[in-house]
């Protein structure tokens, strides 16, 4: 479906960005809207599913249909839209603790489906919406602004629980860093699977731990780093490398695609298998009247239980 | 009339079911009708589970506790039953000595109420004192060496027992259907229609052989010559077809029972011919059936495929509907055709996973936060569970909401032979609602006159949606006009499906009488039957099936109501909640009640009775306790 660049004012509504100023959020809209530009999508033909959480807004904000759905229920919801019309190109925009914490259910169950679509997880370590809780990626002991005390959880590290899960395409990029993020929001897009993308955001409102100044210190882009699976001979060693890169943390923060393997069949391409008019003829695009006369029979099937 | 109830008890998993179902359908090529009723614990293996047969000419609707032919193999059918037979029980020889205390499937509240009793009339707890027993109250007792009949077929065959112990039920088949009077060709057709391996075919057919001159003809029924074709379906798979030619093109769903068969039936088979109406031209196409990770995922990815235009649905009960409430409040809000089946099983929390009951009609009609308009209709047979499956679509899609479609356990897992001319839907019509394809700007809730809303698919404009209150774009307005506005849009919705859904499609009357009986979903059956039988005894009753909840039929109900002499409410739950809306909806409260909460359907006999106890001793409230 990609076409060629289109101007990105057409990927963005009239609605107000109501982000406190200087939220990481920002940086994340712009490179989305141009990831989208750039690859020329159709407005009509992407969906932007998003959560519930200052995050969740930006289905409101980008030109395309957005579809706002429930607290950690994104995922689920693209899978729907996905899976009854396979044509659409479908994004998930989640919060950390949208998608980590209610919805890491889900999270971890697509994986194991490799449904086609993009999970970009706004990473800000806070439940920003709520006014600053801890979310599922805030190491345990920091004391983010709003916490009466330090984290009393440990963190999960979205990477290798993507990595863990099935995904297919795991990537981590900063939000601050738009060209960045656009490029590795462009590649999971483009990418055939499954593709998480853990986006590094400063919440200056809440997390007054995790700054700009903070990251822009330690991050770094993966450099002479090919995560690319050519060979199923090669999915150890470079799972394995991801994994370990994914871990490391603190001084140093690798950004960049850790892992990406196309040849696990999506679950498109699973469902096609079985029905193999499926891709062609997607449940979305089915007539299943004409003029009001259902066209779908049931004769083989009642013959099938028939006893005289 | 011929009214012949049959009923086979054992351990699950020791193939009582398919000895219910190879029976029944032996019976159906005779030309009888069946009604049938599976009982289970919720447990795979070792726990007493029986199906309860109702054999008649004519189509029947409902079970009875009156059983003329017990069929057992082991002991605790025996001690759970014994009380219920009255003709003819078939038992194993072997077992006479076994004493109750040694069985240790059965539940201790069970074998000491057993206890209890046989000691009161004074009968020693074992085998053969139920015996004897039986024998003194004039039923008679058919032995079956079901051992040695397998060990003939094995030697003849060069099998191990083991490798053909499940044909123990064909021989239960053969000896019930030479008693009943039938020719063992019926059991034969059935057994080469029903089993695939052609080893277990010719083992079974052996076995029926074998076993058939063990009883002596004493119903003498005879070969009734059917017109048409007759089908044998239980309520999942009649759901299942509904939806299937309703056009359900997403189905998703977590395993639950008794709603997950539905789903695997439709995954068995999910492709489908779609045949032109005028060329007949046919071709293959495909329902995707996704069984997600938890009934959370169930509902809201029925709800994103929905959002693309395909006719989406999931099926659930009880512990599964309770985590699809968020999800289904986000559908009334953004106006979204789901359809949601729900089976009632008994009780909250997990409560009797595998019993049945009516105690979620008012959770349904009341799910979610907040207000937001809901269709919630009730199924009361097999005939209806299959065409509401597709009225289901029809209403979700013209009124933009979600639709609840209620059926209980008893129904899901009963079976019944019903005539192929009833299934027939060519009437029915595929109501799509307002659909288009915008050719410029669009918005998803523009307000219009009649409350609804075009509605295109994604995939074909540029749309948003959100739970947040929002305008006529999609987009989150907090403006406090928009808010009044919106809200009503919404809820005006239902107004306008009470204008157009016709009242007397929203139940179902039948007889006529001074008393009326309301219920809905599967006490239908057992109310239909009773009155049948009620008529003997001089009582004449109109029944009002209540189809549709929400929009309530509140006019014809009214109108039905007035100037009877006694209006009983029949419910399988404990707070009578259908009658709560029958009087919230007309200010009209029954007088009388007959209630049942222990996860057994009701039966004809328990109707029968209890509207005698209520016509004789105008008793308030009659509950019933009926079935193991
Ligand atoms: C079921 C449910 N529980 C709780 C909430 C309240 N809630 C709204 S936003 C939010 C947290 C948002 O945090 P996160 O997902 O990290 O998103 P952020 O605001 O940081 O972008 C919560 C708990 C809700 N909307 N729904
Ligand atoms: S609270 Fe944090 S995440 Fe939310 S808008 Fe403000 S800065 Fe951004
Ligand atoms: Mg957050």
């Amino acid at each position: 479906m990609a076409a060629s660049k289109i101007d990105i004012k057409l990927y963005k509504t009239q609605e107000w960005v109501d982000w406190c100023p200087g939220c990481g959020n920002f940086g994340i809209l712009n490179a989305e809207q141009m990831a989208l530009a750039e690859l020329g999508l159709d407005p009509k033909r992407t969906v932007i599913v998003s959560g519930i959480g200052c995050s969740g807004k930006i289905a409101h904000f980008i030109n395309v249909n957005g579809v706002h759905t429930l607290h950690g229920r994104a995922v689920a919801f693209a899978t729907g839209i996905k899976l009854a019309n396979p044509e659409l190109e479908v994004i998930v925009n989640a919060g950390d603790g949208d998608q980590l914490g209610i919805g890491v259910g889900h999270f971890v169950s697509v994986g194991r489906r490799n449904v086609d679509i993009t999970v970009i997880v706004h990473d800000n370590g806070v439940y920003g919406l709520t006014k600053g809780q801890a979310a599922p990626t805030l190491p345990r002991g920091v004391k983010t602004k709003a916490l009466p005390e330090p984290n009393i959880n440990d963190a999960i590290n979205p990477l290798l629980l993507a990595l863990a899960s099935g995904y297919t395409f795991v990537a981590r990029t900063y939000a601050y860093d738009v060209k960045h993020a656009k490029e590795t929001i462009k590649a999971a897009i483009t990418h055939k699977g499954l593709a998480l993308v853990d986006v590094l955001q400063p919440c200056p409102t809440y997390n007054n731990i995790n700054t700009k100044e903070w990251y822009d210190k330690r991050i770094y882009k993966l450099e002479n780093w090919d995560p690319v699976v050519k060979s199923e001979s090669e999915i150890e060693d470079k799972i394995t490398k991801a994994y370990l890169k994914a871990r490391e943390w603190g001084d140093k923060i690798p950004i960049g695609i850790f892992y990406q393997n196309e040849a696990v069949p999506t679950y498109e391409d699973r469902v096609e298998e079985r029905v193999s008019t499926y891709l062609k003829n997607p449940p979305a695009k089915q007539e299943i009247d004409k003029n009001g006369r259902f066209v779908t029979s049931i004769e083989n099937i009642v013959k099938n239980k028939r006893v005289v | 009339m011929v009214k012949i109830t049959w009923m086979i008890g054992g351990p699950q998993g020791s193939g009582v079911d398919t000895s219910a179902t190879v029976f029944g359908n032996a019976l159906a090529r005779a030309g009888y009708y069946i009604y049938g009723n599976r009982e289970y614990h919720s447990n795979i293996e070792g726990r007493h589970s029986y199906f309860n047969l109702t054999i008649s000419d004519k189509p029947m609707h409902s079970i009875s506790d009156d059983i003329n032919i017990l069929v057992t193999f082991e002991a605790e059918t025996i001690f759970q039953h014994f009380r219920e037979v009255h003709d003819y029980l078939f038992y194993n020889k072997a077992l006479e000595s076994t004493k109750l205390s040694t069985i240790n499937s059965i539940e201790r509240e069970t074998a000491e109420e057993i206890e209890a009793f046989l000691e009161s009339v004074n009968v020693p707890p074992t085998v053969e004192g139920v015996l004897g027993y039986l024998r003194g109250r004039g039923v008679k007792l058919i032995p079956v060496e079901y051992d040695k009949i397998l060990m003939a077929v094995a030697e003849e065959m060069k099998l191990s027992v083991a490798t053909i112990s499940r044909s123990r039920n064909i021989i239960a088949a053969a000896v019930s259907l030479r008693l009943l009077g039938l020719d063992k060709k019926y059991l034969a057709e059935a057994i080469r229609g029903l089993f695939k391996n052609d080893l277990f075919v010719k083992a079974n057919l052996l076995a029926a052989d074998k076993a058939y001159g063990l009883a002596e003809p004493a119903y003498g029924l005879k070969e009734i010559p059917v017109s048409g074709h007759r089908v044998q379906l239980d309520g999942n798979t009649a759901v299942a077809m509904g939806k299937i030619a309703g056009g359900v093109r997403f189905q998703s769903y977590y395993p639950i029972t008794p709603a997950s068969d539905e789903s695997v039936f439709i995954e068995a088979n999910q492709v489908v011919d779609a045949v032109d109406p005028d060329t007949k031209e046919s071709r293959k196409v495909g329902i995707v059936v996704l069984q997600t990770e938890d009934e959370l995922a169930a509902i809201n990815a029925s709800i994103g495929a929905a959002l693309t235009g395909a006719r989406a649905s999931t099926s659930t009960s009880g512990p599964g509907f309770s985590l699809m409430v968020e999800g289904l409040g986000w559908a009334g809000m953004n106006e979204v055709p789901v359809v949601v089946t729900y089976y009632m099983r008994g009780a909250p929390s997990t409560g009797l996973p595998t019993r049945s009951g009516q105690a979620d009609l008012l959770f349904s009609m009341h799910a979610g936060h907040g207000e937001f308009p809901k269709i919630v209709i009730a199924s009361g047979d097999h005939v209806e569970a299959f065409k509401d499956a597709i009225w289901a679509f029809n209403l979700a899609e013209r009124y933009q909401t979600p639709v609840i479609h209620l059926v209980d356990k008893s129904l899901a897992n009963a079976y019944s032979i019903i005539d192929e001319s009833e299934l027939d839907y060519s009437s029915m019509r595929a109501d799509r609602g307002k659909i288009v394809i915008p050719d410029g700007s669009y918005k998803r809730f523009q307000f219009t006159d009649d409350y609804i809303s075009p509605r295109a698919f994604i995939g074909n404009a540029v749309m948003h949606y959100t739970g947040d209150e929002h305008n006529e774009e999609g987009h989150i307005s907090e403006n406090s006009a928009n808010r009044i506005k919106m809200y009503e849009k919404r809820m005006k919705k239902l107004e306008l499906a009470d204008k157009e859904i016709p009242e007397e499609s929203r139940l179902n009357v039948f007889g006529e009488g001074d008393v009326a009986v309301i219920t809905w979903g599967s006490p239908k059956g057992a109310v239909m039957d009773a009155m049948e039988e009620l008529k003997q005894d001089g009582i004449s009753m109109q029944l009002i099936q209540l189809r549709m909840f929400n929009p309530f039929p509140r006019n014809l109900v009214t109108k039905l109501l007035k100037g009877k002499s006694k209006i009983i409410d029949v419910e399988n739950n404990y707070t009578a909640q259908a009658a709560s809306l029958v009087a919230s909806s007309t200010g009209i409260q029954p007088t009388n009640y007959i209630l049942k909460w222990n996860g057994r359907p009701i039966t004809r006999t328990e109707i029968r009775n209890a509207v005698k106890t209520i016509m004789e001793k105008d008793e308030k409230r009659v509950i019933l306790s009926g079935g193991q």
